[in-house]
This record gives C-alpha cells, structure tokens and sequence, in this order.
C-alpha cells in the first residue's frame, strides 16, 4: 500500500534568513580566525564581534540568535571554528578563560537585535537609525562583558574585579569595532538587505 | 589541533547522544565543588575517556598547551599584590584549585572531539530537539561545515588583497572597516546563491533524520553521564 506524506515545504522569506542564519555563522566563524595585530603592548584587534554585530542588526533578535547559536554548535561538534582552530565544548567553557564571551556573543546578538528591530521580525538595515543602532550594539557589548567577565572570573577563580582589570583593555577596541559596524551600516553597504 | 579521528575504539562505539550527556555530565560535575579529592575524581574519570578513545593523554596536553599557559597565568595574576608582601599564596591556591577543575572538562572533550565525526553530532542535536528548531539547526550545523572553509578563504582573500594594496599603511578603522565590508558583501552573496538553491530544490521541513541507534553498550554510558550531571547535589 503506498503511503502519501505532504512535503510542507519552507517559505522563502524563512529560507532568507536561514541562509543569512548560515552565512553569519560561517562569517563568525572564519572572522574569529583573523585578528589585526597592533604595536607595543596593544591587544590585537580581533574582528569576530563583527559577527554578533551583524547578525544582530540583520537578523533580529531570532535568526540573529540562531546564527550565533549554530556558530557555537558548530564550534562544540569539532568543527576549528574557534579563535586559533579551537573547537570543543571544553574549549566553550574554559576557552582561555574567555569561554563566556563566546556564550556572550549569542546573548548579544539577541539583545542587539531586540532593540534594534522590537520586534522578532527584522526591519531592513536601512531603516534602523544611527541611535537605534548606537543603543543596540552597545547594549550587545556590555552584555557579552557582562557575561564573560562574571564566567571568567568562576572558570579562573580570580576576584571580579580582577577579572574586569585583566578586560579593561579591550573595552576601547571593541567600541570602535562597533562605531565601524554603524558606519559600515550608514555607508549604505547593505542597502537592500 | 584536536579533530576526529577514524577509529573502531570502544568510545567512537558509543552513540553520539550518550557521549555529549558525558561530557555535559563531566562539566557540570567538574565545576561543581572546588575541592582537591572532587578534582582527583574527575580527572580520573577524563583520563579513562581518554583510554576509552586511545588518546594519550600528553598528546592532548600538548593540544591544548596554549589554552592550558594561559589558564596557568591565572593563579599568579590571583596572588600578586600591589605592595608587601606582593605575593599572597592562598589567593593564587584558590585559583589555581579553579583552574584545575577545567583539565578534567578540557580531556573528555578532547575525547569527544577525536571520537565523534561532526556529523554524527549534527545528527543528535536533530534528534534531541525535536520538530522545526531541530531541523534548523541541524541541516544550518551542516551547511555552516560546508560553507565555512569557503568563507574563511574569502576573508583572507580580501585581507591579501587589502595588503598587495598598500593596505597596512592606512589607519586600523580603514583597513577595518574594508575587510569587514568587502567580506560580509561576499558572504551575503553567498547567502543568495544559497536561498536560490534551497527554493529551487523544495527545501522542506520534512525532517530526515540523520540515521542513529543506542545500543546496549550506550546504557551503561548514558546512566555514568546522567549520574556525573546530578552528583553535584550529592554533599562532599
């Protein structure tokens, strides 16, 4: 006897953002791998929270999320997804007592995309304004410290404080990542996105 | 670096759903109480992980010997003091306790990974998480293994490209604000090329579901992982 099964097939404007979800991720992913190295004593500017940053303002809160979600799934499963190759869940947690920050970019990049867009549907970019974007992407920062700074200080058993100490000092770059990430966005790069 | 290996050992035997609740059961376990006796335990435990996928267990250190240096930072930056007597031993034991817990999650992760294709543990996460957010992430996990090596080829590209053009002598935001632009223009072309593909092939939420059987070895294996997640409740 032959059995019939509808096929329930996926709208295309969930295929868009699940391909975008997909790329994201690969992007993260293949970001984490670069980082500019700066003179003297300055901590090399690593581009990754460009990912989050994105994601955040392309996606919205949901498929924003999903993106980083499947960067962190992906990273667990063994794929060298991590800052240097690293991959694994010893790696999410531990990482070099940095492993929160990547829990911090998921949580981020939800946040980022709540504010940015209020709503789980994502507006196009280029309705979103300069202190809509301001407002999201700071907030997607100080979440990603405020959850890597309280993870590290448990994984390393170091005081809070000197936990903040030892971060402070990429605070700075991490805000001018963000004030490229709205110039980006205002250089009407994704117009149509 | 730490990748999957092909192997016939007993733990690349194992279900890839028995072995993730392991490791999860290992971590929650590990962190739960910073004690010496608690640490020897667990570390015991991960080294027979180890054995149990033929790993040597100085291999693995050597693996991890960056994330491991930086982690050993911990108990001196935890234990220097500005002014006498610039050293404070108890904060730096304490720390050093911490970090200690982490060995034991990094060695049954390094067991997992070595054991355990990434496909198999696309698989589980599809069978774990039932209905559309299982098959999203799933076939998503997939697509991002495949695409990921093309993308991180795309951003060095453009970061050559960037350089072969006088580049690094341009202020850190240009150069900055250029490979983030010209990679992300890449990937969201990549990303339409991929939602023509999908619509073009029917892609539906119909699951099928990646092939996956406990069998009797994986009982045993699922009731240690389960005991290992609730043991932090059991008083030391």
């Amino acid at each position: 006897m032959a059995t019939e099964q509808s096929v329930d097939l996926v709208d295309d404007e969930t295929v868009g953002l699940f391909t975008k979800a997909v790329l994201l991720a690969a992007l993260t992913a293949g970001l984490a791998q670069i980082s500019i190295p700066l003179p003297g004593p300055l901590v090399p500017f690593s581009l990754q929270p460009f990912g989050m940053f994105f994601a955040g303002l392309l996606l919205g809160p949901l498929w924003g999320g999903v993106a980083l979600l499947l960067y962190i799934l992906v990273g667990i499963a063994g794929a060298p997804v991590f800052s240097n190759a690293n991959a694994g869940l010893g790696y999410v947690i531990a990482g070099q007592g940095t492993g929160g920050f990547l829990v911090g970019f998921l949580v981020g990049a939800v946040v980022a995309g709540a504010i940015a867009h209020r709503s789980i549907a994502p507006k196009p970019v280029a309705d979103l304004s300069v202190p809509v974007q301001g407002v999201a992407l700071t907030a997607a920062v100080a979440v990603v410290y405020a959850i890597g700074i309280p993870w590290m200080s448990f994984v390393t058993g170091l005081p809070l404080s000197r936990a903040a100490a030892l971060m402070a000092p990429y605070i700075p770059p991490d805000l001018l990542k963000l004030g490229i990430a709205i110039a980006i966005v205002q250089g009407g790069y994704l117009a149509g996105r | 670096m730490l990748s999957y290996r092909p192997g016939s050992t007993f733990a690349h035997r194992l279900d890839p759903r028995s072995k993730l609740l392991v490791q999860f059961g290992l971590a929650i376990a590990a962190v739960a109480h910073p004690t010496l006796p608690w640490l020897v335990g667990t570390t015991a435990f991960a080294l027979a992980t180890l054995a149990a996928a033929r790993l040597s267990p100085l291999a693995v250190l050597h693996s991890y010997r960056v994330v491991l240096a930086v982690l050993a930072l911990a108990p001196v930056v935890a234990g220097v003091v500005l002014g006498p007597p610039w050293f404070r031993v108890d904060p730096a034991l304490r720390s050093a306790l911490h970090v200690g817990r982490i060995l034991p999650v990094l060695l049954v992760s390094a067991a997992y990974l070595t054991s355990t294709p990434v496909r198999d543990t696309r698989a589980a996460v599809q069978r774990l998480i039932p209905g559309k957010p299982g098959q999203i992430l799933g076939t998503g996990m997939a697509l991002v293994v495949r695409l990921f090596p093309l993308v991180l080829a795309d951003v060095r590209e453009v970061r050559d490209a960037i350089h072969a053009r006088g580049g690094e002598a341009r202020p850190l935001r240009d150069r900055v604000r250029l490979l983030a632009v010209r990679s992300l223009e890449r990937t969201l072309d990549r990303s339409d090329r991929l939602s023509v593909a999908l619509r073009a092939r029917c892609f539906a939420w119909n699951p099928t579901l990646p092939p996956l059987a406990f069998e009797r070895r994986d009982y045993p294996v699922l009731a240690v992982g389960i005991a290992l997640a609730v043991s932090p409740l059991v008083p030391v």
